[in-house]
């Protein structure tokens, strides 16, 4: 409210304070409509009734135009369906596409709730601040409260109010007009002499509340775009931080008080389960007490080992001389390797070894075992002299190694040949150990030995 | 002055022609005001300290058991598997529930232009918002990890993702904050101008200050309350819709999932029904004990209970209805997971519940067809506890029975309460009760210029 007023042209106040409007007090509504009705034919136009509560008839009896708050309403809601699909379409289908069980990205259907609930939403709060936008709602201050019997426009009194802005307002004539629309009572409402200000330490006090709100604010911005060699701070730790139980300490979380557990019992501790079944697993009669080259590769060997042998690579069908200066061949060579199959032999497992080894083995070694399969023709005919041909199974050295020893074989590889322990299983590599054996026979046997019926089968054999 | 007849009238007799007075006893408006208005300015009574203090203990519990929840993880609850949604969710459904009537009652019958509505709206839709606070609670702490709550909101987080907007439980989430939101806003508005009434009359500064704050300076201006009554109205328009939503939306957290005796078409009438239903019985039972013990029942006259029995009989009916409808639908779908999921309701572990909900929701509102009964407030009372109950067992019966027992038999299991479950359900009352102790003594517990535009008219030129 303005304090310091100029002489108003329209007012006779002499000074401040300034006259600001006439109020008339009746105790009934249909009076009040009958009063309204007065008023507005005379002319005025900036006046107003009060009342406690809305009386139906005083719209008209005023001349009250239809608000817009409905088109307020309506654009409200209108943005708030706008804003859910568009909500909806981009978080779900372009930022973070969501797929789940093959449904579209985006559907009307699946929108249809989260698009209604932020209509309303935003709707409802069209109605509720449009409401108080158009009537000038809240306000703190208002003169029209100075005056006593004004006490009652919400309880049971009913008023109009004049203001002293409007230009047909005079106070005399004005009043006087009042007085013949027979109220209880007239009366004037004037403005302040002081203008009512906040308390100073308020007024202080809130600006700081704001600075510090301000500064936190920026302290946390500033924090959340730069980066820090320290941790971050872990208000909740999640699973962020455990409380692991070390080895050797103590806890009462268990009533021996031992952090490391016992194993329990049947139970196989990771890693010792192959110790059941030795030859089966390893292709060794037992295990030696060099744990160590049972499952060491000769390649891997090789190459760590010492850079002295490489002149050695040439071939491995000659191992006679070399074999006794290449330490890994010589170890391997002491180990106590399985001549017997650990596992029955059977037809089935001649042809399941017959499969794997087209699979795995062929390409290399060729179908029949002589060291001639596709991969080792195309790689002599690029590499020539660096290329390693695979044995042949049909040397003599190889016919005479131990059938755990080829097992070992294809469990850690050799020279070029990968190790297949992690593909091929160890039934299956046994599969292979035995189709091989087969091969080898199949390359040194008399064929005078064979008899007619065997004959004739082999030859009506694919 | 207005004043209506002085003598008492029985407002519970039909009479042809006549319409019934709203508002009894030797009141004009100016007795109205001092009627409601003496409960924020009367000295308050000890029964109202002792009152407050043990709900407000109950409410003191409950946030200890959400602080030792939230320490410990959500393992103090019974939940557990099969059984993972239990008395959380039940609570939450429950709550929701109670939370319509008061929306209802202001926004259908403001739009149906039910006068009698003006007694009794205010409290209901204070009831709504208590309910709904109490309703948000639970989904809040039954996500386990709590601290990360907001998630489930369309906000910017650091790991670059939003909440998938296909999953009904996110829609739970727009729901029913955007009902909490909307209720709020119905029943502040409402509240406006009577808190510009306890404006005027207030004696102390704080009074003074509090009341005129929150009162945003309304002078009771006829061009404002032409805008005002637009508002009103736009926004009980927009809450009707809304009311019936916000439980269809509850009842697809269910139905849109696959389990027996969820996957169900009929949820979504059914639950708006229920909780129709329950929050009309609530509102019962706390406005029959409040009209005695605060002198208002010239306001809400025995004629607005037996209006709103009528309510009762007619949603509990629909309840009936839709147990019966199950079963049928069970049978005729020839779907047998779905019937033994019926069946076992009804004759598995859980028939000790599902009886005592058949007999609270379905016989007890029957008992109201009886004159004598629904114009009896302490019968009233009795028959609203029950309903009260019995909407409570029914969550309860859809919740656990079909969790517990599902497709395979290799899943099944039986739902055991934890103390803490019982303990939080108890603490949610004191909370309930609390926040509606503190609104009876501070804020108008009845519409007063709702009440006044509906008494008539000492001239009889209006239109009332």
């Amino acid at each position: 409210m303005a304090t310091t007023i100029e002489q108003s042209e329209e007012t006779k106040a002499k000074a401040e304070p300034e006259l600001l409007g006439l109020l008339a007090e009746f105790d009934d509504p249909d009076a009040l409509i009958e009063a309204s009705k007065k008023v507005r034919d005379a002319g005025y136009r900036k006046w107003d009734t009060h009342t406690p509560f809305p009386i139906h008839g005083i719209d008209e009896a005023m001349g009250i135009k239809w608000t817009i708050l409905p088109w307020i309403v309506a654009g409200c809601g209108l943005t708030g369906g706008t804003i859910a699909v568009g909500m909806q379409y981009w978080m779900n289908a372009v930022d973070y596409p969501f797929l789940i069980s093959g449904k579209p990205l985006f559907s009307i259907p699946a929108s249809i709730p989260i698009t209604f609930e932020l209509s309303v939403l935003l709707a409802a709060f069209g109605a509720f601040l449009g409401m108080l936008g158009l009537n000038q709602l809240p306000k703190l201050y208002n003169p029209i409260f100075k005056s006593e019997a004004f006490r009652r426009v919400t309880n049971d009194r009913f008023f109009v109010s004049m203001d002293a802005k409007d230009a047909k307002f005079s106070e005399i004539d004005t009043g006087e007009f009042l007085k013949s629309l027979n109220p209880i009572n007239v009366e004037e409402f004037w403005s302040d002499t002081e203008s009512p200000k906040l308390p100073r330490n308020l007024t202080l006090g809130l600006s700081l509340v704001g600075v510090v709100m301000l500064l936190l604010a920026g302290l946390v911005a500033y924090v959340r775009t730069t980066t820090s060699p320290d941790p971050r701070i872990h208000i909740i730790q999640d699973m962020d931080f455990q409380p692991s139980l070390k080895a050797q300490n103590t806890t009462n979380l268990f009533p021996d008080g031992r952090e490391i557990r016992p194993n329990l019992k049947g139970t196989i501790p990771r890693g010792q389960f192959k110790d059941d079944n030795i030859p089966f697993y390893y292709g060794l009669k037992y295990l030696p007490e060099d744990q160590d080259v049972v499952t060491i590769a000769l390649q891997d060997e090789k190459k760590t080992d010492d850079k002295k042998a490489p002149a050695d690579k040439a071939s491995a069908e000659k191992p006679a001389a070399p074999a006794a200066v290449d330490p890994v061949a010589a170890k391997l060579d002491k180990l106590p390797w399985v001549t017997e199959f650990p596992i029955p032999v059977t037809e089935k497992l001649m042809a399941r070894g017959k499969e794997r080894y087209r699979i795995y083995c062929s390409a290399c070694h060729g179908l029949g075992g002589e060291g001639d399969g596709l991969v080792s023709l195309r790689a002599m005919e690029l590499l020539q002299g660096t290329w390693v041909k695979p044995a042949s199974y049909h040397t003599e050295n190889v016919r005479k190694l131990p059938i755990g020893r080829l097992y070992h074989t294809i469990t850690n590889g050799v020279r070029k040949m990968p190790a297949y322990g992690s593909q091929v299983t160890p039934e299956d590599r046994w599969a292979i150990v035995l189709y091989l054996k087969a091969l080898q026979k199949s390359h040194q046997i008399d064929a005078d030995t064979i008899s007619e019926a065997e004959k004739r089968k082999l030859r009506d054999t694919k | 002055m207005a004043s209506v007849t002085a003598e008492p009238i029985d407002t519970t007799i039909e009479v042809p022609g006549k319409r019934t007075p709203l508002v009894t006893g030797a009141h004009n408006y100016g007795t109205v005001t001092d009627a409601v208005c003496r409960l924020a300015e009367c000295k308050t009574p000890l029964a109202w300290y002792v009152a407050l203090g043990i709900s407000a203990s109950l409410m003191g519990m409950l946030f200890g058991l959400v602080g030792y929840l939230i320490i410990t993880g959500v393992g103090v609850w019974g939940n557990r598997s099969p059984v993972f949604w239990g008395w959380p969710i039940v609570n939450f459904v429950f709550w929701v529930g109670i939370g319509h009537a008061g929306t209802l009652i202001s926004a259908i019958l403001f739009l149906f232009r039910q006068d009698w509505r003006t007694g009794i709206n205010r409290a209901a839709e204070a009831m709504t918002i208590f309910a709904v606070i109490c309703a948000g609670l639970f989904p809040g702490i039954h996500i386990g990890r709590v601290w990360l709550a907001y998630w489930l909101f369309p906000i910017p987080n650091q790991m670059a993702m939003w909440p998938n907007f296909r999953s009904p439980l996110l829609w739970d989430v727009f729901a029913v904050s955007t009902y909490a939101t909307v209720s709020l806003l119905f029943w502040y508005m409402g509240m406006i101008p009577d808190l510009a009434s306890l404006r005027d009359r207030a004696k102390g500064k704080i009074q003074q200050f509090a009341y005129g704050l929150f009162s945003l300076g309304w002078n009771g201006s006829s061009r404002h309350w032409h805008r005002y009554e637009r508002a009103y109205l736009l926004l009980a328009a927009l809450a009707t819709p809304l009311v019936l939503s916000v439980h269809t939306i509850v009842s697809f957290d269910f139905a849109v999932s696959q389990l027996p005796g969820w996957h169900t078409t009929i949820f979504p009438p059914y639950f708006v029904a229920g909780a129709v239903f329950s929050g009309f019985a609530m509102v019962l039972t706390l406005m029959i004990p409040v009209r005695s013990i605060c002198g208002i029942k010239d306001l809400l006259t025995d004629r607005h209970l037996e209006n709103m029995t009528k309510v009762i009989i007619a949603t509990g009916s629909m309840v009936g209805y839709a147990y019966a409808m199950e079963f049928f639908i069970a049978w005729y779908g020839g779907n047998r997971y779905e019937t033994f999921a019926f069946i076992n309701r009804a004759f598995g572990p859980y028939a000790w519940a599902y009886w005592i909900m058949v007999t609270c929701n379905v016989i007890s509102p029957q008992l109201f067809w009886i004159k004598k009964i629904r114009t009896t407030p302490w019968m009233i009372f009795v028959v609203c506890i029950f309903v009260n109950i019995g909407m409570w067992f029914e969550r309860f019966v859809i919740t656990v029975t079909s969790l517990s027992r599902d497709f395979l038999p290799s899943s099944w299991g039986y739902f055991k309460p934890t103390i803490v479950d019982v303990l939080m359900l108890i603490g949610s009352f004191g909370l309930f009760m609390t926040l509606f102790l503190l609104f009876c003594k501070f804020l108008p517990m009845v519409a007063m210029a709702e009440v006044k535009s509906v008494m008539p008219r000492p001239h009889g030129k209006g239109d009332h």
